[in-house]
C-alpha cells in the first residue's frame, strides 16, 4: 500500500541553514561579508587586490578563495604588499561554493582582527546564484569586454545581488560595449542595485566602491549591535 | 553542471522522510528561473540513488512559472501574454514594460526555487 508524505521544503534547505548559522557567527564577530560572483576572467581577483591594497592601514581582510582546481588566485592574493589571511577552497570541478564549503574554510581561516570577509566565488554567472554562503551582501562584478547586456543575458546574478561592480571600463574606446547601456541594463534587472563602473588597472571609480564598502560595514555594525 | 548537488540533496530529504520505507514517488516543483534541468536531475537520480530505499523510484516535475511582484502597488505583474517565452525573456520584457501602475520597481518572486512537495512510500515492504 502506498502512502503520500508530504515534505514542501526547498531542496537548498539544509544550505541556506548552515548559511544562516555561519551569517550568526560571522555577526557575532562584528564581520561584514562579501560574496564576489562573476564570470571567470570578470577580475574578482583584481578588484580584491585593488580594494584590500587601498584599504590598508584602515580595514583588514580575511579572504576565502573558491576556485574548480588551483590555488593561482589565493597566491595572487598572498603576493601583494599587504599580510592577508587566505584559505583556499577547490571545488575538485564544482561550479559553486557552498555553506558547508565555506564552514570548513572559516575553521581555518584567521579572522580575529578582521573587518571584512571576502568569498570569491567560482568563476560561473549561473549556478552561483541559489547558494547562500552566509555573506552579507552579494556583489557581482561584470566586465565591460563582457558585453553590455550581460545583466539580460544572466538576469539571477544582478537580481539576487546588492550591488554590481562594472570593471574594465578603461577598454571601453576599443570595443563597442557602453558603461552606460550596462548599467541600465543592471538596473532594468534590479533598480537597488549600487552600480558601480571601475577600471582595477588604472584605479577609475575605485574610490566610490571602497567608500560604498565603508558605508557597508558602518551599518552592519550599527546593525548588529 | 550543479544538477548532481542538487540531485543528492533532493535524495537526502526524500530518505530522511521515508525513515528506512521503501519511496516510490517523488513530486518535485522547478521554478523556470531555478537554473535546475528535469533531465539532468533524473540521470543523476538513477547513479545517485542506486543502492538506496529510492532506486528506481519516479520523479514527477511540475515546472513552476515565473512569478513578479511590483513593490509600489504589490500587486503580481499579469505575464500570462508572455508565458511561452523563455524565462530570462519574460523577466526582461517585464522590467522594460514594468506594472500597470507604472513602476517599473519590480521584483522577481517565484519560479526561483527547487522544492521537494512529497514522496509516495510503499508501506507493505
Amino acid at each position: 500500500m502506498k502512502q503520500s508524505i508530504s515534505v514542501l521544503k526547498d531542496i537548498t534547505e539544509a544550505n541556506s541553514l548552515l548559511a544562516d548559522n555561519l551569517r550568526a557567527g560571522f555577526s557575532q564577530r562584528n564581520l561584514l561579508v562579501l560574496n564576489i560572483i562573476a564570470s571567470p576572467g570578470a577580475g574578482k581577483t583584481s578588484l580584491l587586490e585593488r580594494t584590500i591594497e587601498m584599504l590598508d592601514g584602515e580595514l583588514r581582510f580575511s579572504i576565502i578563495e573558491g576556485d574548480p582546481a588551483t590555488s593561482i588566485d589565493a597566491e595572487r592574493i598572498a603576493a601583494i604588499g599587504v599580510p592577508v589571511p587566505v584559505v583556499q577552497i577547490n571545488t575538485q570541478g564544482g561550479c559553486h561554493l557552498e555553506a558547508r564549503m565555506i564552514q570548513k574554510a572559516v575553521e581555518q581561516l584567521e579572522m580575529a582582527d578582521a573587518d571584512v570577509v571576502v568569498i570569491e566565488n567560482v568563476g560561473n554567472l549561473i549556478c552561483p546564484t541559489g547558494w547562500d554562503l552566509g555573506e552579507d551582501i552579494k556583489v557581482v562584478v561584470a566586465s565591460l569586454p563582457e558585453g553590455d547586456d550581460k545583466p539580460l543575458k544572466y538576469p539571477m546574478a544582478f537580481v539576487t545581488a546588492q550591488a554590481a561592480v562594472i570593471n574594465k571600463i578603461d577598454l571601453e574606446p576599443y570595443i563597442r560595449a557602453k558603461t552606460t547601456v550596462m548599467r541600465e541594463n543592471a538596473l532594468t534587472i534590479n533598480p537597488d542595485l549600487a552600480v558601480f563602473e571601475v577600471s582595477c588597472i588604472t584605479g577609475q571609480g575605485i574610490d566610490e566602491w571602497l567608500d560604498w564598502i565603508r558605508e557597508q560595514l558602518a551599518k552592519k555594525r550599527t546593525t548588529s549591535k | 553542471m550543479h544538477e548532481m548537488t542538487v540531485t543528492q540533496a533532493m535524495l537526502n530529504m526524500a530518505l530522511e522522510h521515508a525513515n528506512g520505507r521503501r519511496i516510490t514517488d517523488i513530486y518535485l516543483q522547478a521554478g523556470r528561473m531555478s537554473y535546475v534541468v528535469p533531465e539532468s536531475v533524473e540521470s543523476f537520480f538513477q547513479y545517485l540513488s542506486e543502492g538506496t530505499q529510492a532506486e528506481g523510484a519516479k520523479l514527477h516535475f511540475e515546472i513552476m512559472p515565473v512569478e513578479m511582484t511590483c513593490m509600489d502597488c504589490d500587486q503580481q505583474v499579469d505575464l500570462s501574454e508572455w508565458a511561452d517565452d523563455r524565462p530570462h525573456v519574460i523577466m526582461q520584457k517585464a522590467f522594460v514594460r514594468g506594472c500597470e501602475c507604472g513602476s517599473k520597481n519590480l521584483r522577481v518572486t517565484g519560479g526561483l526555487s527547487f522544492g521537494l512537495v512529497s514522496i509516495d512510500v510503499d508501506e507493505s515492504e
